[in-house]
């Protein structure tokens, strides 16, 4: 029940909001908030990590239980991390926004509640009907927060945001039905929900249903990582969303895509997966590397950040397709690191927002002067962004390429691994660091670096201090912890990402044995001829 | 684990370790420093605690350093075991494990670099508590220290690892102090620039590296040095034995050597280093000159194994070498900034130990990043000296005859024995590193390698040109003086040289410039310890990784010196044995140099900025002295070809984008707006249909899925 008890503990505090006074929402937020996060905090520490691929704490209610619906929840570490994840980000989130929300606070914080329970819906589902419902339901809290709590143009984000998502969702539940069906033909017409069902019947599947399945689910999925090209939506939104808004959707919401296709494209399609994967990862290092130069020249702050982040998860859904476990495990924790750093961005340039009402890199600079320790944090987590080698962001993205790299590296030596990439893929992707570089730093250069510029007929906040106050440091301090502890020592994290990645990718790795090196090409110190390397596989080949 | 020798280095690797995991107290102290001053800035202090802790600490580590090198420095190689940093199995044989740990491989490799970057980071922070003094009330001294302890910590992790993913984070941690020291100016546009070219220029070659230690794995099945120069043995003997190396192994060295021309400012990645002037200069010479860009250096050396196997590698590094050591000398002739002419200097020095690389004496090289390193930290310190009390002045052109002026005479004797050891003059430390690496340069076998030492020689005499074109400018001559832009004086005019009155070093800039200059003399002695291995620095690369390869490649060795002995019969008379006639010869062309700098920029002298052959012969090599003055247009040649087209495409992908946004809602046609419209009546309605709308369907749904079964 732990589980539930994760879900109902936001949405309690939904109601409880409801009914209390405006003066308070906010603390009975934070309180409701910070029980989740304990929730979650037990939850772990009371998760059996020496069998982290074991979905626990699973437990089942009946809905609807003669059409075989209930729904039922379980996590493994994967799962349990983005849990972890999104009930860090809530009371950070609510005690972001003491300062910045004052009107129709009850609304505000009421729906980030709700927000909260549907996210960890969508990561401790176990069965399809719980994850479409919750994968669709974050839709209307956050639609409601940018269209309410945003900026100038927030209404027309709003509706933007919603469209994409909504229609990419459809497709990918028309993808899901379609596995339903086929196994509830397996079944004797009998229809079940459960995930792990659905995978068994979906991995019959011929080759060409698993293609259109892995087209359909990609269609929702590559729209909410985002994907190039469908993901215009996001700068919009991002730009125009509350600072909450713009963490939850960095942070978690970004992360249901690539979950999605984690739990669920790999494992269901592995035939498809295995054929389409070099394809997919070219859309990912275009993405890269064509959002990074896009950063680049954005002269509003948020935006910057925004398009880095399609950026960003291109690295995660490359290391996904590397179909390995260095790949997947990077992946994973990149979902983890991005929330972290990412989240930690934008509530950064929340708090400069909120100081000077304009994310115009021409209207504001050379913040240091002003306010030091904002600096401090805000290079902080630009170089976690960045990369850089002790901090979160470059386990992660190291093991993301890495995994490309020896992805299909065959007579390369012994650390290659049977995988659809190779080499070429990570060399190109790798070149997304000097990219990430430049539009970062030209972000830091102008707002924290330089001469002090700041807004024509600028007055200081009413309530707010020129640097940072405490509330606001105990915002960014928990999230810079995190980054430099997953940066210094993330090994206990990737040990238990080692077992549920290799049983999620280990379908489409099958699929692929054939291409195994021949005997005796691995063995690197014989004065063998260079071994031609092939870095794709054969059907992929073509998309190179 | 099968693997004998693997099972073999583990059980050595193991035993020494509770003997020697005291030496995880060198990278760990400055990391101590580090957060220290993190908390005086945070806590507000003023005082020069975070100087004096910085140095106390910094020379403990380098006592810890030194007790290490006498209690082991004879002993082959120590491992420190620390903690997985880093580790991913996917199964249990060979190769199936990423893993990098927080673990430290220190052979006598390692002992020569951590001594002289723990110790001079000791002189030059001490240096730095009276030079940084000016910005004790801002919180920007501490904030330096901070940064200054980070810097030597990260160089520790770089130098001491036991594996290439803890270098790599060293290397990326030094970039990362090198981007936060140079702009630590942070209001002036021009460090903020400075220190973004830095970091971004450094990333390239950090590609270069990353992919280098990605085939490294995939290759060797692991990153510590340990099995990999275990296999690269294998590979050796292989070689040896008529074979030929895997093609992996000639390709790592040409991966691996970008990083380190990125990290080593060598062609063509130099041009961050002398923009990296504009961070201070105690910074400068500790990072920009000392230590952090002889990083790549140590790559090689520490790779020099691997690179041996690979020809291309190898000639690569030489001609790269070679060439930048020309270029920049030929840019440091006539640069009028003194930092930058020193900026300058040290790529061209740079360059010097890559050739010395290339032509596989990485004796030569490592000596010559030793005591370079000493030298060339007096010539910036003393330029600092002069920059402190000149209020920032650094023109050459507006200071003359400084070692005239009370108060100077340190300064001027320290500029003078770094120039003198800069330009190789007879008996200093320069001579006897320099000519280490020419001489072997002209007797290596390889392709063109003889033009290499030429090249190397001609780059020596313009050395000593430019070094005592400095020398001779600022401390000799009429005096004179003027202030630079730092000065704020009532009167005005920020050149009126009469209302100005320089502030003379003080005891803390003195005693380092006096340490320095015996370090930078003394360090000339090293040549005669030791004799059989050319010297004590020549005995401790010989008992490292990069000595055994030299032992193990004796075939090649014997080639070369045979070849060498070739050539010098051939020309009989007129060479005989390479390293006596190096001596005469670069001595002959080093007083040329500095002989034409007397002649030059002293005669007929009447003012600072006045010396009428100089400027003769400026006009008169016109256009090519503007263009050397100008550095060759290679920044604007960089500007054109590569930023401005990225530039470009970024804009117009930013266009394609925002078109595409606007496209596809086009697309969608009517109905955001028809959304819009319809429902703007009320917020509340807008959300409560999208829900309704949400709930439908998914009942419809389920009612499908119902009627179905």
């Amino acid at each position: 029940m732990t589980l539930f008890a994760l879900m109902l503990i936001p949405l309690a505090g939904a109601l409880v909001v409801a009914w209390s006074p405006a003066r308070q929402a906010k603390w009975i937020a934070l309180a409701w908030t910070g029980l989740a996060l304990l929730a979650a905090v037990f939850a772990a520490g009371r998760f059996d990590w020496a069998n982290p691929a074991r979905f626990q704490f699973d437990a089942e209610a009946p809905f609807l239980p003669s059409v075989g619906i209930s729904l039922s929840v379980g996590v493994d570490s994967v799962a349990l991390l983005l849990v972890l994840l999104t009930a860090l980000l809530g009371p950070l989130c609510v005690l972001g926004s003491f300062s910045a929300i004052t009107e129709r606070v009850k609304t505000y914080y009421g729906w980030l509640l709700v927000l909260q329970a549907a996210m960890t819906g969508v990561f401790v589902a176990r069965d399809l009907i719980l994850f479409y419902l919750a994968f669709e339901f974050t839709l209307v809290p956050m639609f409601i927060l940018i269209s309410l709590y945003g900026s100038d143009n927030r209404r027309y984000a709003a509706i933007k945001f919603f469209l994409f998502t909504f229609t990419g969702s459809i497709l990918a539940l028309a993808g899901l039905v379609y596995v339903a069906s086929v196994a509830a033909a397996m079944n004797d017409g009998a229809w079940t929900f459960q995930i792990d069902a659905l995978r068994r019947a979906a991995q019959t599947m011929s080759a060409s249903e698993q293609g259109w399945v892995l087209a359909a689910l990609l269609a929702g999925f590559a729209v909410k990582v985002p994907l190039f090209p469908v993901h215009t939506w996001l700068p919009l939104a991002h730009t125009e969303a509350p600072t909450a808004g713009s963490v939850i959707l960095a942070g978690v919401l970004l992360k249901l895509g690539t979950y999605g296709i984690y739990r669920f494209v790999l494992p269901f399609v592995p035939v498809a997966v295995a054929e389409y994967a070099p394809l997919i990862a070219v859309v990912s290092i275009v993405g890269i590397l064509y959002a990074g130069l896009i950063c680049w020249v954005q002269t509003d702050v948020k935006k910057l950040v925004a398009y880095s982040s399609v950026s960003h998860l291109g690295f995660c859904v490359l290391g996904l397709v590397a179909l390995n476990i260095v790949g997947g495990a990077g992946s994973v924790l990149y979902m983890i690191n991005h929330g972290l750093s990412t989240g930690a961005l934008f509530f950064c340039i929340g708090m400069m927002y909120e100081r000077y009402h304009t994310r115009s890199m021409k209207e504001v600079g050379g913040l240091a002067r002003r306010m030091p320790l904002w600096a401090f944090f805000m290079v902080f987590f630009t170089m976690a962004s960045v990369g850089l080698p002790g901090l979160n962001g470059f386990v992660s993205e190291f093991m993301s390429l890495m995994g490309a790299f020896q992805s299909g590296a065959y007579g390369l030596g012994p650390g290659a691994t049977i995988g659809p990439l190779g080499p070429w893929f990570a060399a190109v992707a790798a070149s997304g660091m000097i990219v990430a570089a430049m539009y970062l730093l030209y972000m830091v250069g102008a707002v924290v670096f330089g001469p002090l510029k700041e807004p024509a007929g600028h007055h200081p906040h009413p309530t707010l201090p020129t640097d940072l106050n405490l509330r606001e440091t105990l915002v960014l301090a928990p999230l810079a912890v995190l980054c430099v502890a997953l940066g210094v020592y993330p090994t206990p994290v990737i040990r238990a990402l080692e077992a549920p990645v290799g049983e999620t990718i280990a379908a489409a790795v099958e699929v692929i044995d054939y291409a195994r090196p021949v005997e005796g090409l691995a063995d690197a110190a014989s004065p063998a001829a260079p071994a031609p390397v092939s870095h794709t596989s054969p059907e992929g080949a073509g998309h190179e | 684990m099968s693997d004998p020798t693997t099972m073999l280095l583990a059980a050595s690797a193991g035993a020494p370790d509770s003997s020697v995991a005291w030496l995880l107290q060198v990278p760990l102290l400055p990391l101590l420093a580090c957060l220290l001053c993190g908390l005086f800035r945070a806590w507000g202090v003023t005082s020069k605690l975070p100087g004096y802790t910085t140095v106390l600490l910094l020379a403990v580590a380098f006592v810890v350093t030194l007790s290490g090198y006498l209690s082991f420095g004879g002993h082959g190689a120590q491992v420190v075991h620390g903690f997985d940093w880093l580790r991913v199995s996917w199964g249990d044989g060979p190769g199936e494990t990423l893993s990098a740990g927080f673990s430290l491989y220190i052979d006598s490799l390692t002992w020569l670099w951590m001594l002289f970057v723990t110790g001079l980071a000791t002189l030059i922070a001490l240096y730095s508590t009276e030079y940084m003094a000016e910005d004790q009330k801002t919180g920007g001294y501490a904030r330096y220290f901070s940064f200054f302890s980070l810097f030597v910590f990260m160089m520790s992790c770089l130098v001491m690892s036991d594996n290439l993913l803890l270098l790599y984070l060293g290397w990326e941690g030094v970039g990362l102090c090198s981007y936060l020291l140079i702009g630590y100016h942070y209001t002036k546009p021009s460090a903020v620039a400075a220190a973004k070219k830095a970091f971004i220029v450094n990333r390239v070659g950090d590609l270069g590296l990353a992919l280098g230690l990605m085939l490294t794995f995939v290759h060797f099945g692991t990153l510590e040095y340990r099995e990999i120069f275990a296999r690269l043995a294998e590979i050796q003997a292989v070689v040896e034995a008529g074979g030929s190396a895997p093609w992996q192994v000639e390709l790592i060295p040409l991966l691996l050597m970008v990083g380190a021309f990125g990290k080593s400012a060598q062609l063509p990645l130099y041009v961050w280093l002398p923009d990296a002037m504009e961070g201070p200069t105690p910074v400068s010479a500790l990072i920009h000159a000392a230590t952090m860009v002889t990083a790549g250096v140590y790559l090689v050396a520490r790779f020099l194994p691997m690179f041996a196997l690979s020809p291309a590698a190898l000639g690569t590094v030489a001609w790269v070498g070679a060439g930048t050591a020309l270029l920049a000398a030929t840019i440091g002739m006539a640069q009028y900034d003194i930092k930058r002419v020193m900026a300058y200097s040290t790529v061209s020095q740079l360059g010097y130990m890559f050739l010395g690389l290339g032509v596989l004496t990485a004796t030569g090289a490592a000596y010559h990043v030793f005591t370079h390193a000493f030298f060339k930290a007096t010539l910036f310190l003393a330029c600092g000296a002069v920059m402190h009390g000149f209020a920032g002045q650094l023109d050459l052109r507006r200071l003359s005859g400084l070692a005239k002026v009370p108060g100077w005479r340190v300064t001027a004797v320290a500029m003078l024995v770094g120039c003198l050891c800069l330009a190789g003059f007879v008996g200093t430390s320069g001579f006897f590193s320099k000519d280490m690496i020419l001489a072997e340069a002209f007797v290596t076998p390889g392709p063109g390698y003889r033009l290499l030492g030429w090249i190397g020689l001609a780059t020596a005499g313009l050395t000593a040109y430019y070094a005592f074109r400095v020398y001779f400018r600022v401390f000799h001559g009429p005096v004179e003086f003027h202030a630079g832009e730092e000065h704020h004086g009532d009167d005005g005019h920020d050149d009126h040289g009469h209302g100005f009155h320089p502030h003379a070093p003080g005891w803390a800039i003195n005693l380092v410039l006096i340490a320095l200059v015996i370090g930078s003399l003394a360090a000339a002695a090293p040549y005669f310890i030791d004799k059989e291995h050319h010297g004590w620095v020549g005995g401790l690369v010989h008992s490292s990784t990069a000595g055994e390869i030299v032992r193990a490649s004796a075939g090649h060795g014997e080639a070369a010196a045979h070849a060498g002995e070739a050539a010098a019969a051939e020309h009989g008379g007129f060479f005989g044995d390479p390293h006596r006639w190096m001596f005469l010869a670069s001595s002959v062309v080093g007083a040329i140099g500095i002989l034409l700098a007397w002649v030059i920029h002293m005669t007929g002298r009447v003012s600072a900025d006045r010396a009428p052959i100089a400027d003769a012969l400026k006009a008169r090599l016109r256009p090519w002295s503007t263009l050397a003055e100008k550095k060759w247009l290679v920044d604007e040649l960089y500007d054109a070809l590569i930023r401005r087209p990225l530039r470009l495409l970024a804009h117009i992908l930013a266009l394609i984008d925002q078109a595409l946004v606007d496209g596809l809602v086009d697309g969608v046609g009517f109905a955001p707006r028809l959304f819009g419209k319809s429902l703007r009546p009320s917020q509340n309605g807008l959300l409560q249909n999208y829900a309704v709308g949400m709930g439908g369907g998914l009942v419809f749904i389920l009612l499908v899925v119902w009627a179905l079964s």
